[in-house]
């Protein structure tokens, strides 16, 4: 996705030129700052192993020679190993046919269940089970093969001769997940990936039935100590219930070494030396982004009222404008700061109003004004603060707006990228992963959910744990802060009744993008289930389960009532009207019946309370299709937006960044920018940048390209059918991602 | 035209006949090591039976009644007549208050050995095991401890479970109100020359008997604990002491029922499967003979009374197996454990019987206990005259 040119309205003059040179330089910049070229991989080249061996400090990247050199033997003995393996793997196939022929009398029983201490009697339904007989020259012998059933139970008869033919040596039953992939014509095709395999002593198979008893398998759990819904991950690399695609790993050490050498350079020079570095040679040292392509083509354009408005409505923030009442034209857009929720007091993160004008047609907000309450330097500490600024104001405009800017930003990664595309998500990916597999609704959904508890890992890390996250050390929230936050943003989510954000004007580009992605994505789920009907409401059971799963885990609702119940006075008016930026920010609904669980109202409304198809409300079909189309737009749109935006929103430290010191000055933050004590300190800078291009720069996995096959090209062939419209609203259709793992 | 086809069809043919004889040839030796091992370690070495080691035999008359629904056999002409000899016995542990196996065996003669018609039967109408094969796995997973066993065999085999609850009696009140199953399938050739397929059962003469000890709502975690629960008032020698009084007091009543049905071309080898019951409705019991035991006999001749499956008319014997996983291995095994009833026998002669069971508190036990020997020994120094 890009940004698209700008419209002014025609009765301001135009200071920095001619209207269309003005757009072509903006279009050129996006252009031009978009791509980070792939790099070729030489054999003395630095490399990464995966996107968990990141780190804002010294990232485990091979970089020293001796190093380079025993890398690449590794990874010859690696490639050597692969090549073997494949080699026997064809070597003694696995036949597809059941070996036997008299198949009364013996079988093999079972169930599957979850592990460990909260789940560990609950089964695990349609898990697929197979038992295979090796011969003494290695061959495989398919003995027997099913699924488990609702409760996890199991029979699979074999034939008792066959396992116990003197050709075989030894038995073992294999537990597997299913997954599915297509082919460019859109036919799929059923693989398993094994979870649990058990031997079995050959001579223990004597007829009758042979009792596997309650197989545990730790399988996409829920974190039982979280604050949301998040999986249990002990190990990410042995114990995790997914892994990242092998190209997603590759894109990341192809595009992204050069961005973290430069890091890795400052980072030591940094901590040898705090003042090693100015701001702006670290900004220097990284490529360009497209507010300093701008500033270095059209100086004070990134600065001003028109680049302000165009951004708040079309770039990362793509903020939610409510309509002032009895003011025609003009909107209210909160961004709600600090206030009520733990926070340090290094950084500012003032509640930021701001009244724009928007006028019908193909024109840019234009900002009015700007209220910022709360502390704005270090010598006041009064959250109720207000202070209003115009744009008659001159320098101290142009500090409200970086002030703004800040806010937003941090707001943009906190509410709308982690909060509402990352855990969001995560909370529909672990229901679905637990409980789908026959149902067809599988190889409609699971593209667009995996990968994503594996980055949530990651992040959880990276940005946002106190010790080592960036969030923390570089804004105004703590981690307590963050989680509380979050958790508030999540009860605000539901998939029922989502709608996308309503269209102001011709140039509200991200609300016609959002809205025409939509469409598209009902209409390919709409298709979807009028192929597959009679399957999904066979497989209903799969959809009650994941339901069930979805509301019992979900946070509590943000029930208006219960929030404020107790408060007075100022304790009330800042929790009302912090509960109004989350209602209006999210548009949620109320009135919106959810579930329940434990007593307590949940987020999520159920999709359906029947577990047969034939006892369903007559609206849980529409249920399940929405909640389809909501889990794959946040999955793919929502997050693509937000996380390729990054890079143009707060890719200039002076520009923007997650927080502004309160500095040493009497003013605060309200300061030039030239005043580096307010800006983020040179390591928390190289860190800024540094990530903003991993997050941006370095993206996977896009729906038209469909580089792991999974995601049916059904959905890339209507997207493409729609590329000239989306291009009209600067989104490029091949860099929607299928999924979010960045 | 076609020699290829001739070809595979006589290899086919050949392979199959190779792989029979092989088939054949693996139940023959496990038999007969089977066999010779318990002679040899079990019953010359420790007197030992394969399981029933603890129980009391009895005499008294069998009669074969004139039922018209069983098709004529020879053997069992109406009204013929035998002197018989009996064994009630609980299974494994020496001691009859534990949750355990209960069984009766009849002989057609009052002889400790010889006999023209024998029938071994335990409570529960369906089994713990199904073939040669699975009796080793049972034999091999006993792992038998203070009265607790086969919990790895019960794991891995839900059917054995449930044949074990079906046919555990916890404390019953006697041995003759129970029921006592063949399970296994034998042939029956009449005067009519129809190959049929029978099955044994004895229940009490009188209708209407209650039998007691029937697990009620049992856990099946707890099935292999059959020990003697607390409190239990029972001593180990309760059910034998019960049998002898009531003979005492006057005879016991039994009926032999039988089970037939008719062989058929195509038969489904699980008709042979001893953990199936076959359909009561289509197949029912009919009345056989009856029993009437007058005398108990005391413990010596109970050790010596010794049944074998091979003591049967041809034509009632047991059905021809063919490999260890065929459930008619069962009785091919048994009919091999004729050396081991020699070696018992042998050991009685040589060394002696085994003691009675003390009335001790030695509970969950299934080893002989020697009793204490009156020594009658003074290490005193006489008196000085
Ligand atoms: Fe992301």
């Amino acid at each position: 996705m890009s940004g698209k040119h700008l419209t002014h309205d025609n009765d301001q003059p135009a200071p920095y030129g001619d209207p269309d040179t003005v757009h072509s330089i903006y279009r050129e910049c996006i252009e031009e700052t978009k791509p980070v070229p792939t790099r070729e991989r030489t054999f003395l080249a630095p490399r990464l192993k995966g996107i968990h061996h990141l780190d804002i400090g010294y990232s485990k990247v091979v970089t020293a020679s001796p190093g380079m050199i025993l890398d690449n033997l590794y990874n010859f003995y690696d490639g050597v190993k692969d090549t073997l393996h494949e080699w026997w793997l064809r070597l003694c196939p696995r036949p597809t046919a059941i070996t036997g022929t008299d198949f009364r009398g013996s079988s093999i029983v079972g169930r599957t269940t979850y592990a460990g201490r909260h789940d560990h009697d609950k089964p695990i339904h349609h898990l697929r089970v197979e038992l295979w007989g090796r011969t003494w020259w290695l061959g495989w012998r398919r003995l027997a093969e099913g699924y488990s059933g609702f409760d996890g139970r199991f029979e699979l008869p074999y034939d008792l001769r066959a396992a116990r033919s003197s050709a075989i040596r030894k038995i073992r039953a294999e537990i597997s997940q299913t997954t599915y992939r297509f082919d460019r014509h859109g036919n799929r095709s059923r693989s398993f990936s094994l979870a649990v395999a058990l031997p079995i002593k050959k001579s223990d198979l004597v007829g009758m039935r042979y009792d596997l008893r309650d197989i545990q398998i730790e399988l996409w759990c829920y974190r039982p100590d979280c604050y949301i819904p998040r999986v249990k991950i002990d190990d990410l690399q042995h114990e995790a219930p997914e892994k990242y695609v092998e190209g997603r790993n590759e894109a990341i050490t192809d595009q992204f070494i050069p961005v973290e050498l430069i890091k890795l350079k400052h980072v030591t020079m940094l901590r040898a030396d705090p003042n090693a570095l100015t701001i702006e040679e670290i900004q220097a040292d990284y490529p360009p982004n497209l507010t300093t392509c701008i500033e270095a083509r059209l100086p004070g354009y990134s600065r001003s009222d028109e680049f302000f408005g165009e951004r708040m409505m079309n770039g990362m923030n793509a903020l939610t404008f409510e309509p002032i009442d009895g003011e025609e034209h003009r909107y209210r857009v909160v961004n709600w700061g600090y206030q009520g929720y733990d926070h340090n007091n290094v950084y500012a993160f003032p509640t930021t109003e701001m009244d724009f004008e928007i006028l019908p047609g193909d024109h840019a907000p234009r900002p009015l004004q700007i209220t910022i309450t709360g502390a704005l330097s270090a010598f006041e500490h009064d959250p109720d603060q207000k202070r209003t600024f115009y744009p008659t104001d001159g320098e101290r405009w142009l500090q409200a707006k970086r002030v703004a800017r800040s806010v937003g930003g941090l707001i943009s990664e906190v509410d709308d990228h982690f909060a509402r595309t990352h855990v969001n998500v995560e909370q529909y990916a672990i229901a679905a992963n637990r409980n789908l597999r026959l149902n067809p609704v599988t190889w409609l959904l699971l593209p667009h959910l995996k990968e994503v508890s594996l980055i949530d890992h990651t992040a959880d890390r990276m940005l946002i744990s106190q010790e080592a996250g960036y969030i923390p050390r570089a804004s105004a929230l703590t981690e307590k802060g963050l989680k509380h936050r979050v958790r508030d943003a999540l009860g605000m989510m539901n998939w029922k009744g989502y709608r996308p954000m309503p269209v102001i004007n011709d140039h509200h580009y991200y609300a016609r993008a959002e809205n025409l992605f939509w469409d598209i994505t009902y209409e390919y789920i709409s298709e979807f289930f009028e192929h597959n009907a009679a399957d999904i409401r066979a497989y209903w059971y799969e959809i009650f389960a994941m339901s069930e799963d979805l509301v019992s885990h979900s946070v509590p609702a943000f029930d208006r009532e219960a929030h404020l119940r107790g408060l007075e006075g100022r304790a009330y008016e800042v929790a009302s009207r912090r509960l109004n930026y989350w209602t209006t920010r999210f548009d949620h609904q109320p009135q919106m019946p959810t579930g329940s669980y434990g007593g307590e109202p949940r987020a999520l409304s159920p999709i359906t309370q029947a577990k047969d198809f034939a006892q369903a409300d007559p609206d849980d079909w529409e249920n399940l299709k929405e909640m389809c189309c909501y889990a794959i737009h946040h999955a793919t749109f929502l997050h693509s937006w937000v996380n390729e935006h990054q890079h143009d929103d707060i890719g200039e430290v002076l520009y923007s960044c997650l927080g502004l010191r309160f500095g040493e000055h009497p003013d605060g933050v309200m300061h030039p920018e030239s005043d580096h004590r307010i800006a983020p300190d040179p390591l928390r800078a190289t860190q800024m940048l540094w990530w903003s291009n991993l997050l941006s720069r370095t993206e996977y996995g896009a729906i038209t390209k469909n580089p792991d096959g999974d995601v049916n090209p059904r959905f890339g062939e209507l997207l493409k059918a729609h590329e000239a419209e989306f291009r009209s609203y600067g989104v490029l259709v091949d860099n929607i991602e299928s999924r979010t793992n960045i | 035209m076609n020699t290829t086809h001739q070809q595979s069809w006589t290899g086919e043919l050949l392979a199959d006949w190779l792989r029979r004889g092989k088939d054949f040839a693996v139940l023959w030796v496990v038999a007969k090591v089977f066999a010779f091992s318990v002679a040899l370690f079990a019953s010359l070495m420790l007197k030992r039976r394969m399981s029933h080691d603890n129980g009391i035999a009895a005499r008294g008359t069998v009669r074969i009644l004139d039922n018209p629904a069983i098709p004529l056999h020879r053997f069992f002409l109406p009204e013929r007549t035998f002197p018989c000899r009996i064994r009630h016995a609980t299974a494994t542990f020496l001691d009859d208050a534990v949750k355990g196996i209960r069984s009766m065996s009849i002989k057609f003669s009052d002889d400790h050995l010889e006999s023209p018609f024998d029938l071994q039967m335990n409570t529960g109408e369906r089994s713990l095991f199904w073939s040669a094969a699975s009796f080793l796995q049972f034999a091999r997973l006993r792992k038998q401890k203070w009265g607790v066993e086969y919990r790895d065999y019960y794991r891995k085999y839900p059917d054995g479970l449930s044949g074990a609850i079906e046919a555990l009696r916890e404390n019953p009140e006697s041995f003759s109100d129970l029921r006592y199953y063949c399970k296994t399938p034998f042939l029956y050739i009449g005067e009519d020359h129809t190959l049929r397929y029978a099955k044994y059962r004895v229940v009490p003469a009188k209708m209407g008997t209650r039998e007691t000890g029937i697990l009620q709502s049992p856990d099946p975690l707890e099935i292999p604990n059959q020990r003697v629960a607390a409190h239990n008032p029972n001593g180990r020698n309760y059910l034998k002491y019960e049998y002898r009084d009531r003979l005492e007091k006057g005879s016991v009543n039994y009926l032999i029922q039988i089970q037939l049905r008719t062989a058929a071309a195509d038969e489904d080898p699980e008709i042979f499967n001893n953990m199936k019951p076959w359909d009561e409705e289509i197949h029912p019991w009919h009345d056989l003979a009856e029993i009437e035991i007058t005398e108990a006999y005391d413990w010596v001749e109970s050790c010596k009374t010794t049944f074998h499956v091979g003591n049967m008319p041809e034509t009632l014997g047991a059905i021809p197996a063919k490999s260890i996983h065929d459930y008619n291995s069962l009785n091919y095994m048994r009919a091999h454990s004729a050396i081991a009833h020699k070696a018992r026998l042998l050991n009685y002669r040589l060394f002696g019987y085994p003691p009675e069971i003390p009335d001790n508190d030695n509970r969950n036990w299934s080893d002989w206990e020697k009793p204490h020997r009156i020594l009658n020994r003074s290490y005193d120094l006489p008196p000085k005259n």
